[in-house]
């Protein structure tokens, strides 16, 4: 499909890249939900919370394929034992790493969560299953087509779709249990002060533990609506790697404070990747750009929001 | 914020005046032979050992580098493989002379060429990321990493393509014994400058700086330019240790700098230096060596104990699974790192007093304090 041509065409120019965009969009958006989530509530940047979906999708995958010893499920059953092993691992997380961590100083919880993304790798790829494999898309499980439908010669997959209602329904969900919850309320006032939280008798331990199960949800949501075909896959670190780093610019573009901007920042970054990447061929010397323009893109549009803007779109003071 | 209340320090046992006699000094050196040895026999023994080495003295310069830039001014970084990248991209392309070996002087200009395009690119790093305050850094250093890796490393006429460009080196470092004792110098220049900066009045303002920034200002240091001139020879270092990579794999290839070997390559880097214990020159050197040595290391046990195979196949993820645990029992147990319990030694070895039970000075007080690193 990838046709150079030099005029433009609306198919190639906008279609495309505005689907694919969208689609990519939600993705980052699902990881910076989690990102966000944590920023809001511990003031970190949780860099294992692309492999708290690796988990998720990994668990998924051996419950959807039975492998091994693991019994093989209907798919949501598995997808569900897969959302929990990732609400799991980020308790753990929570337990083990963040919690004798508390009183000391936020960049020591960012390198430990650094550490934390690599063991999980570690441990991951210490597994044996099939590594490079992908987990069946929802069209798949429930046997139906796989595209919702055609615009312009170019296909809209059921699976993108489900991505953008997830991250809609999740970010509004979220921004609501903050905004009318007693938990999500106290969430906000341990972040803002641990010790005044505690004395009007919030136990702070609690609030801590949901709040790394929810991101672990969070993550393990994105996790298995991500590593389908025809590009995600249950590759130990795969998401670590690859989409991370964008979410966490799509995160600081919305607001690291707000949850409905990691969906708008989510969006807005996956279509200026997909714009930058398209082909600028009908424009004359765009050409013959490098082709990591899309990373440069994002790389600036990162910089000019903490320089100008540094409490993102949505966000209150960073 | 370093734990230690220091009410009188005349009175303090630690650090009252120490003479160390003729005898004394004759005991160090002796003691010191083995590490010697480790140093310069070990490697000597064989052409394999020798290259293992070369790589284990590349580490410990951008250890050395990560020192000063996380060590003592506080900023963390996890982009520094792009500096170690600017350096050797550097040093290949200006020495390229084709299959023939470069002489002295265009090897040298190489060299110095990578230490001063990474210096500049650290200098505009630093300058952007001065204006960003807290943990976002971090995001920024990240980006910058990747997106360096990506943008310039890729361009074909400085790549060399898919063959790589070659560095070779001059007749006089031909050999890998020849070429480690120049690394080793090299290693020497830097453990240098660390020390100068620890010593004289720029050091003294950074860890100012580190501690409380609000502070240091209102003492009359210069904020900025103190901080800029911790991102450039943090920088500069980098790109020496690139620039000795170039010649030690004798190519510059965009393959080790790019994606995820780029990225965990980045993530190594923090590792070793929070391993070593920030702020601690014999620490981070240790653990960026082990870091360097884990893979010759784990393939010889691995080879003697018949996991050959199985460790071949799954070498990265071990890897990252003993960075990964040597890396969280440090922040959590131990943020002093290897440079604390290294420190009664080091105290020993230079004839200060030392006691068994420091917690340090400097020893982890980068992670454990600074306003700029709060956010």
């Amino acid at each position: 499909m990838h046709v150079v041509a030099d005029t433009f065409s609306p198919q190639l120019h906008l279609v495309t890249p505005l689907i694919s965009g969208l689609a990519d969009g939600a993705a980052y958006g699902l990881f910076g939900l989690g990102l966000v989530l944590l920023y809001k509530s511990n003031r970190i940047f949780n860099f294992a919370q692309g492999e708290f979906a690796t988990v998720a999708a990994i668990v998924a995958f051996l419950f959807d394929r039975g492998v091994g010893w693991v019994p093989k499920v209907p798919y949501f059953i598995a997808i569900t034992f897969g959302v929990l092993a990732a609400v799991l691992v980020a308790m753990a997380t929570e337990r083990l790493v963040i919690r004798p961590l508390f009183h000391r100083p936020r960049v020591v919880l960012v390198v430990a969560t650094v550490g934390v993304a690599l063991f999980l790798v570690g441990v991951e790829g210490l597994l044996p299953y099939p590594q490079t494999a992908s987990l069946r898309t929802i069209s798949d499980a429930l046997g139906v087509r796989s595209y919702l439908t055609q615009v312009d010669g170019v296909v809209v997959l059921d699976q993108d779709v489900a991505k953008l209602i997830v991250l809609a329904v999740l970010a509004v969900l979220a921004f609501l249990f903050f905004r009318y919850t007693h938990t999500g309320t106290a969430i906000l006032a341990v972040s803002q002060d641990a010790t005044a939280a505690r004395v009007v008798g919030i136990s702070v331990e609690r609030v801590s533990m949901a709040t790394w199960a929810i991101a672990g949800f969070l993550g393990g949501v994105a996790g298995v609506l991500l590593a389908v075909p025809p590009s995600g896959s249950v590759t130990p670190g795969a998401f670590t790697g690859l989409t991370l780093v964008v979410a966490f610019s799509a995160a600081v573009l919305g607001g690291m404070t707000s949850l409905p901007g990691a969906f708008v920042g989510g969006i807005l970054i996956g279509l200026i990747n997909a714009f930058a990447n398209a082909d600028h061929s009908f424009v004359p010397g765009l050409n013959s750009l490098p082709t990591s323009q899309a990373e440069v893109a994002v790389a600036l549009v990162l910089l000019l929001v903490l320089l100008v803007r540094p409490r993102g779109l949505l966000g209150r003071e960073a | 914020m370093a734990a230690q209340t220091e009410v009188l320090a005349g009175f303090d046992h630690a650090h009252r005046p120490a003479r160390v006699s003729m005898r004394g000094w004759l005991i160090r050196g002796l003691a010191l032979l083995p590490v010697l040895a480790l140093v310069f026999v070990l490697p000597a023994q064989s052409d394999d050992w020798t290259n293992d080495a070369i790589y284990a003295a590349i580490f410990a310069m951008v250890g050395l580098s990560m020192n000063v830039l996380v060590g003592y001014t506080g900023q963390i970084s996890l982009g520094q493989q792009a500096f170690l990248g600017i350096g050797a991209l550097t040093a290949a392309n200006v020495v390229n002379t084709g299959t023939n070996a470069p002489d002295p002087f265009t090897f040298a200009i190489g060299i110095v060429a990578g230490v001063l395009v990474s210096a500049g690119a650290a200098a505009v790093l630093g300058a952007i990321a001065l204006r960003i305050r807290g943990l976002y850094l971090a995001l920024v250093t990240l980006v910058f990493g990747s997106v360096t890796a990506d943008a310039i490393f890729t361009i074909s006429s400085l790549n060399g393509q898919d063959a790589g460009v070659p560095a070779y080196r001059p007749t006089s470092l031909q050999g890998n014994f020849a070429f480690y004792v120049f690394a080793l110098a090299m290693v020497a220049i830097c453990i240098y400058v660390d020390v100068w900066i620890r010593r004289s009045k720029v050091g003294r303002g950074l860890i100012a700086l580190r501690d409380n920034e609000l502070v240091a200002s209102a003492f009359g240091i210069n904020v900025l330019g103190y901080k800029l001139l911790g991102f450039v020879v943090s920088g500069a270092m980098a790109g020496l240790a690139g620039g000795v990579y170039a010649f030690w794999s004798q190519e510059f290839s965009d393959k080790n700098f790019t994606s995820s070997a780029g990225f965990s390559l980045a993530l190594i880097f923090v590792v070793m230096a929070v391993v070593g214990g920030l702020g601690s020159r014999a620490g981070v050197i240790a653990a960026a060596s082990f870091f360097a040595l884990i893979d010759p290391l784990f393939t010889g046990f691995a080879h003697h104990t018949g996991w050959l195979n199985w460790y071949t196949d799954h070498k990265a993820y071990i890897q990252n699974l003993v960075g990964a645990v040597l890396l969280l029992q440090t922040v959590i147990f131990n943020p002093g790192g290897l440079g604390q319990v290294l420190r009664p030694f080091t105290r020993w070895f230079s004839g200060k007093p030392f006691s068994l039970h420091d917690a340090g000075d400097a020893a982890g007080a980068a992670l454990g304090g600074g306003d700029s690193v709060r956010a």
